[in-house]
């Protein structure tokens, strides 16, 4: 007897042992890798704190993380408050109808996708808005904080029934009938019971409301960034080592604090002596309790009060993901500068809120929701063109723009604004093949051709947005890539359908990692992030293929009727600024896109720093026979009308949602349907035994 | 005061109903009232008829969510029955280890299994090392990829609140049933797991239903290849033509989640009548 028992204790140490190795060996190898000299997570080449070095010299991290614990702390507090009161009524309903509804609607956002949640919060949000009629957007801490406490309350309540329920309710009935009033009973008797599951409960709700992105993503607004929401707008390209280091300490931190809690909090004598604990300091518990709560209110006051706090005259900037010079590796901080600039020059503190997306789509979509303001966006080319039409944008104050003389003329009066009112353009660029020269045959790239070798199976990366996608096959197919002709469309969907098989993944982002580590062989992608690539991996090479696409993204002010004159002016000197030498080279190295600013391309220095990058840099952005206009004016994206933009998601859908042609049959499917039938078998079985017995017993 | 003094205790639950009204039911509203909107903006069930296109990605994420959800239970049930039998101490110690994984952000999280199933990956790097340069073991990309980083993802979601119900049970019972002589493994069937089926209950739930729905998942360790429907959903509001599709599709998920909770719910329902009599 005694040794089954410990055979079957080492067996279950050993399985335990298995799946917390399991659990940790990513985490384990991110803490490893975020002390690696190099940005690689697949080879360790040295020891290094750079990445902590990084992320320590931007404060951006820290506020993000700081405002991340304050959302968890409160919504975690609220959320068990509610949601204990709740747990207790729901157990005590006597109406069986009223408690099941309770508890579907309960459970509602934690059955709900966190994007539906999100994505109907917003709606309600924006809803409210129209209605008291508010000029600014009501998103921001107090509507992040009312979405967190949502999502965390189902899961407090979850933890806790289970607790109500176990509980013998002859309890609370002697408590009763010995002269307890419900909140006494509540406080002496149910309370103490079912304190480990409030407590899980709480710590989940904290757990999550630390973890949540989705949601964040649809109630925070442009005033802040928590910490997911930091990490999702920089992996617009890729995730930085500085992040591994973010979430090492953060890991780190949460250990230390969580073992310090259980050394000392314990005398071992385990969970009845705990409870019988909690009885004997019952007061001093409630005066803890309430101690805490009082300080929680006063903090929610406070956060209110102060949160935006009252300062100077802020401009609120929204641009793509590492699109501006942010002072790393010594280079000039861009947005710190102006501020400096602005202040010596005009005597006045300006405050500027810089934000991120990670596409044209998200842009458009925060503006026309109206869930943020800003008073100067990115867009692309086709983008202002939509934004312009819809009559979104305002337009620009020239006599402020002086530097626009700078802009070279090919790059002013394009089709997205014929009239030079609304836009500057800030950058441009070609999308390209990056290609692998080490792995690829010499010769096999050498045009659009090689996204549809066979060599390649496997190998190939397709960007993960239609326009791009589609263009890519319409440039290889010879077509127009603004055709409006269905058949054409459903030509281009056959060629991606078709290579679907031999891509080995959709990637925006994702692309530098793939192409660095050499895990993927040939990409399209923009030039300026080639040379990115280049400086991890010299086996890399662009190919330009003979038509692709040309884009431009510009400077724009989005219309606000909320903004000031005041601020409308600060804009068009803050992009007059961006449009300087010394911003715009700054820029301009920081993003390796081609400038259209011709104090960027004739400065010697700039000149000089791409071509330490790579020594061809200069001619892949800026190509010496090209005629800029022409090729643009052929090539580039135009607006799609509506019905065509629709015809093409559709076609995108199907194309993502559909099995590769020639793909192996997908055995999930069968899986899923054989444990389908043995778990209805097995339900069946235990009904009809338990309806057998009960038939015998009685 | 004849009679029965009328309950008050419900009325604790009036402060969460409030909030459910204002905050859970007013934006489904929306969601419902979006769904059933044309492109005209009037009442039509276009966006239903649409969903015919979605049919694979429904199915897949059907299926992959099922999948991680019994591996989460296979694997989550016997760690937390392990933690259960351990000195209350080192129960808390492990309870907090399965818990803090969850600190990770799971975007950074999923990404590190990228990094490490990838061909290229921290895994293969090793088994190069080991078995010689040509080998490869191919991981990423694959369905398989997909319900790992499910399982990964979401087995604290059913560790815990199987945990939470076994750390309640009587040990007493478990030495009665010891005494009339049923063995360790007949006392687990027939008295622990009975008295679990709550925290089963509301594992599977957990796991299941951020399961079905993910998105961000099936991008990074499926390579965008086996699109889920919560990816569709995403991109139906990222591009804002297909907004009252997107609805339409969240829409039909709640309904497939809901059924499926009902279901279980039923479960819990059976089996804490007569837990203790089987």
């Amino acid at each position: 007897m005694k040794k089954t028992s410990s055979r079957a204790t080492v067996l279950s140490k050993s399985y335990s042992f298995l799946i917390y190795l399991l659990l940790y060996l990513p985490i384990f190898i991110m803490i490893l890798f975020s002390f690696n000299e190099s940005k690689s997570m697949t080879n360790f080449t040295g020891f290094s704190l750079r990445w902590y070095r990084e992320l320590f010299s931007s404060g951006k991290a820290f506020e993000a993380l700081k405002y991340s614990l304050i959302i968890a702390l409160l919504s975690a507090v609220i959320s068990t408050v509610i949601g204990t009161l709740a747990a207790y009524g729901i157990h005590y309903m006597r109406s069986k109808a009223l408690r099941s509804t309770v508890t579907s609607v309960t459970n509602v956002p934690m059955m709900n996708p966190d994007i539906v949640t999100g994505i109907s919060m917003l709606l309600l949000f924006a809803f409210v808005q129209v209605i008291l009629g508010m000029q600014h957007s009501l998103l921001g801490f107090g509507t992040l904080l009312i979405a967190h406490i949502t999502f965390n309350l189902p899961y407090v309540i979850l933890s806790v029934l289970p607790k109500l329920r176990q509980m013998d309710p002859s309890l609370s009935e002697a408590a009763r009938d010995l002269g307890c009033t419900p909140v006494q009973s509540f406080i002496k008797v149910e309370l103490p019971f079912i304190l480990p599951g409030i407590l899980s409960g709480a710590v989940m709700a904290f757990t999550l409301s630390l973890d949540d992105f989705v949601i964040s993503n649809f109630t925070i607004g442009n005033s802040f960034q928590t910490l997911p929401i930091l990490i999702y707008s920089m992996t617009k390209r890729e995730v930085t080592p500085d992040m591994n280091a973010i979430c090492s300490i953060v890991f780190v931190v949460i250990f230390v604090l969580l073992l310090l809690s259980n050394l000392t909090g314990g005398d071992g004598s385990g969970r009845t002596a705990f409870a019988e604990k909690i009885r004997r300091h019952k007061k001093q518990i409630m005066i803890g309790v309430s101690a805490l709560l009082t300080c929680v209110t006063v903090g929610i006051v406070f956060l209110f009060l102060f949160v935006p706090p009252p300062v100077e005259k802020t401009l609120n900037v929204y641009n793509w993901g590492e699109y501006i010079s942010d002072g790393s590796d010594g280079s000039l901080d861009t947005i710190e500068a102006f501020e400096d600039w602005y202040l010596e020059t005009y005597g006045e503190k300006v405050k500027v809120n810089y934000t991120t997306y990670p596409s044209n789509e998200d842009l458009y979509n925060k503006l026309s929701s109206g869930a943020a303001e800003y008073d100067v966006i990115f867009p692309s080319d086709y983008m202002v063109a939509k934004l312009r039409d819809e009559g979104m944008l305002e337009p620009l104050d020239f006599s402020l723009i002086d530097n626009y003389q700078y802009i070279l003329d090919d790059f002013k009066g394009l089709f997205y604004d014929p009239g030079e009112q609304y836009s500057v353009p800030y950058t441009y660029g070609v999308i390209g093949l990056i290609y692998n020269s080490a792995k690829v045959p010499d010769g096999l790239v050498d045009g659009w051709g090689a996204m549809r070798s066979e060599e390649l199976r496997g190998k190939i990366l397709q960007v993960n947005n239609p326009r791009d996608a589609f263009g890519i096959a319409m440039y290889d197919l010879d077509i127009d890539v603004n055709t409006t002709d269905r058949a054409e469309w459903d030509r281009a969907y056959d060629y991606l359908a078709k290579q679907k098989s031999l891509v080995q993944s959709y990637v925006m982002d994702e692309v530098y990692n793939k192409m660095e580590s050499g895990e993927a062989y040939v990409a399209a992608y923009y030039a300026g992030d080639f040379l990115f690539m280049y400086e991890n991996n010299e086996d890399l090479a662009f190919c330009q293929p003979e038509s692709t696409n040309f884009f431009i993204d510009a400077i724009c002010i989005p219309k606000n009727p909320a903004r000031d004159e005041d601020t409308y002016r600060i804009a068009n000197i803050f992009i007059n600024y961006l449009l300087s030498e010394e911003p715009a080279v700054a820029d301009a190295e920081m993003i390796c896109y081609a400038s259209p600013n011709s104090l960027v391309i004739n400065n010697g220095e700039y000149i000089e720093y791409m071509s330490e990058i790579h020594e061809d840099a200069m001619d892949i952005l800026y190509p010496e026979d090209l005629d800029f206009k022409a090729e643009y004016d052929k090539y580039c994206y135009r607006l799609l009308d509506p019905e065509t933009n629709r015809y093409m998601n559709n076609l995108w859908s199907r194309l993502k949602i559909e099995s590769g042609e020639g793909e192996d049959f997908d055995p999930t499917n069968i899986i899923a349907l054989s444990m389908l039938a043995v778990i209805i078998a097995a339900a069946v079985f235990f009904a009809v035994r338990r309806k057998r017995r009960e038939k015998y017993y009685s | 005061m004849t009679g029965r003094t009328r309950d008050a205790r419900p009325v604790a639950a009036a402060p969460h109903m409030v909030w459910a009204v204002l905050f859970i039911i007013a934006p489904l509203i929306f969601v419902a009232v979006y769904s059933f909107r044309g492109a005209d903006g009037g009442f039509s069930f276009e966006n239903f008829a649409a969903l015919g296109d979605y049919t694979d990605a429904f199915v897949r994420s059907a299926s992959y969510s099922l999948i991680a959800t019994v591996i989460c239970l296979v694997i989550g049930y016997p760690l937390a029955y392990a933690i259960s039998l351990c000195s209350p101490r080192t129960q808390r110690v492990l309870i907090m280890m399965v818990m803090l994984p969850m600190w990770i952000n799971f975007l950074i999280r999923t990404y590190a299994i990228m990094k490490l199933l990838e061909d290229t990956g921290f895994i293969n790097g090793t088994l190069q090392k080991i078995f010689g340069e040509d080998f490869e073991l191919h991981m990423i990309n694959t369905p398989g990829a997909v319900i790992f980083g499910m399982v990964y993802d979401y087995l604290p979601y059913m560790v815990l609140p199987i945990y939470t119900v076994l750390s309640k049970i009587d040990p007493k019972l478990g030495e009665a049933a010891a005494d009339l002589g049923c063995s360790k493994v007949q006392t687990l069937f027939r008295v622990t797991l009975p008295l679990s089926v709550s925290g089963v209950v509301s594992g599977i739930t957990m796991v299941f239903v951020p399961s079905i729905s993910t998105f961000y998942i099936s991008q990074k360790l499926g390579g965008g290849q086996y699109l889920l429907i919560g990816d569709a959903i995403e991109t139906a509001f990222a591009s804002t033509s297909t907004y009252s599709v997107g609805a339409a599709m969240s829409l039909v998920l709640m309904v497939i989640v809901l059924i499926s909770t009902f279901i279980m719910n039923r479960f819990d329902k059976d089996s804490s009548k007569g837990g203790v009599v089987i």
